[in-house]
């Protein structure tokens, strides 16, 4: 027994000793031809078509603006979203395209690009909205009810904020998961306002709520805004992209792709009055 | 979209899902004879690292290994691509479970042949492979058919590490459709056919088995 615990000590020593990883650069990414990008399944922000290609306002620009910066193919997987963070720093892709808000704490793990999409929140209710709601404050105010979100995603910490338990919270896998959950188990859906309008479309028996107040978090209404998020170690690579992205904004074809996704002219121009510095630095 | 709009990214899903599974049966089966007659062997070093192997790989969860080789063991510098991970995962499970089934089986062979073997001066090796394994395999079979079915259902899981099996395909169908029921439906009768196609396979080689000696060459040397 002794001398098992010896060789299962040596194993693991060796494992570990094998040292991290070099930096990817953009002449690599260049030199290869292609380069390996992430989405979330999550409607209208990033998901895979019936063909298996990549679609969304994340995939749609970050395609564009590779090609701008002489990168034509993008290799997409499709990864849960609470493992975006975890797969980018596991050195599964090079980028997460899923229109992540940008948030202080994500930044101390990863590092965003300049916001891609600026976005509201929403929630997914029965037909008829039985509970009237009508912002995540009402939830707080009666402790029976609860609310469903996304696993990884950060309403939960909107939800929080505005005073809801956590055992008025039920996690759920995918925002596929939220008409059924909705119909059954939960009384609301919690998520951005896009992913709730889309699933409003789609599914029976749920809607959204309107009109809907956002979240007031610090004495201000909360909105997201979403980036591309790279490797920390990756900057050479983080930068050039940023620096196409940000010229890539000011174009026609940068609105049109946002607004055939639904979003307003209003939320375009708020995502391009943000900057990310401020948004990591929590203002 | 209909129901006969989804079958074509589920087929694509249902052939990375037999591809999964057939490999990491191959792989398990591999695992499984090496692990099991390394436990019975009497060298204690070969016989302990099979015993940790075995130890570890049947008492931790699947769905925790994967996200072990897949997200934490990048971090220390050694990555390998998604469907090697799978495959590599999953044949260390099936191995871990088979070793035991090999284990037992060459344990069943009555001591008194052994005995017989040794007063003819048979070599140990000799004993194993044409005494002991092919009496051995023919009872193993039904359990290896068990471990087989219960690898295919296992292989599910992998869709959590981006591989595009069934189970992931359905996902992102559903994602886009909304429809749950009928895409779950499909998906449970695909991996039914794929499970009835295994258990004829398995089925097919134990008779094989049974009929004739297991090695047939052996009765004569």
């Amino acid at each position: 027994m002794k001398a098992m615990i010896q060789y299962g000590v040596a194993i693991l020593a060796l494992t570990m000793g094998i040292g991290g990883a070099q930096a990817l650069t953009l002449e690599e990414v260049k030199s290869n031809g292609y380069i390996q990008g992430a989405t979330a399944n999550e409607v209208p922000y990033g998901y895979m078509k019936e063909d298996g290609s990549a679609a969304g306002i994340g995939p749609d620009v970050a395609i564009a603006v590779l090609k701008r910066m002489g990168i034509e193919e993008v290799n997409w997987t499709v990864t849960p979203f609470g493992t975006l963070i975890p797969g980018l720093k596991a050195r599964r892709f090079a980028f997460a395209a899923a229109e992540q808000n940008i948030s202080p704490e994500r930044c101390k793990q990863v590092s965003f690009t300049e916001p891609n999409s600026s976005y509201g929140e929403g929630l997914l209710v029965k037909k008829g909205n039985p509970k009237k709601l009508t912002t995540y404050a009402d939830i707080a105010k009666d402790p029976s009810l609860k609310v469903a979100v996304v696993s990884g995603a950060n309403n939960i910490d909107f939800l929080r904020a505005v005073g809801v338990k956590d055992d008025q919270i039920v996690i759920i896998q995918a925002n596929a998961d939220a008409p059924a959950t909705v119909q059954s188990r939960v009384d609301a859906y919690a998520a951005t306002e896009l992913t709730v309008s889309k699933l409003a479309e789609g599914g029976q028996g749920v809607e959204q709520v309107k009109p809907f107040t956002d979240p007031v978090v610090e004495g201000k209404p909360v909105r997201n805004y979403g980036g591309f998020a790279f490797r920390l170690e990756d900057k050479e690579l983080r930068d050039a992209f940023n620096k196409e992205l940000v010229e890539f904004r000011k174009t026609e074809d940068y609105k049109k792709i946002l607004m055939s996704y639904g979003l307003s002219e209003e939320s375009i121009k708020a995502a391009a009055a943000k900057n990310v510095a401020d948004l990591c630095a929590g203002k | 979209m209909t129901w006969t709009q989804y079958l074509a990214p589920l087929l694509k899903g249902a052939q990375v899902t037999v591809m999964i599974s057939l490999a990491s049966i191959t792989f398990g089966a591999i695992l499984a004879f090496a692990a099991g007659i390394a436990r019975t062997s009497s060298n204690r070093l070969l016989s302990g690292i099979a015993f940790v192997y075995i130890a570890l790989f049947r008492g931790t969860p699947l769905l925790v290994q994967l996200f072990w080789f897949y997200y934490a063991l990048p971090l220390v510098g050694i990555s390998f691509d998604p469907i090697t991970t799978g495959i590599m995962t999953l044949s260390l499970l099936t191995g871990a479970f088979g070793a035991e089934v090999v284990r037992g089986a060459l344990l069943a062979v009555p001591h008194t042949q052994l005995e017989a073997a040794r007063a003819l001066n048979f070599s140990k090796s000799y004993t194993l492979w044409h005494i002991s394994m092919p009496q051995a395999i023919i009872e193993m079979m039904p359990a290896f058919g068990n471990l087989a079915i219960q690898n295919l259902k296992d292989t599910a899981l992998v869709s959590l590490i981006s591989i595009a099996d069934l189970t992931f395909q359905a996902q992102s169908m559903r994602n886009i459709t909304l429809d749950s029921a009928t895409v779950y439906t499909l998906t449970l009768v695909g991996y039914f056919i794929i499970a009835l196609c295994l258990m004829l396979i398995i089925r097919f080689i134990e008779m094989k088995l049974r009929r004739g000696p297991a090695f047939p060459r052996s009765a004569h040397t």
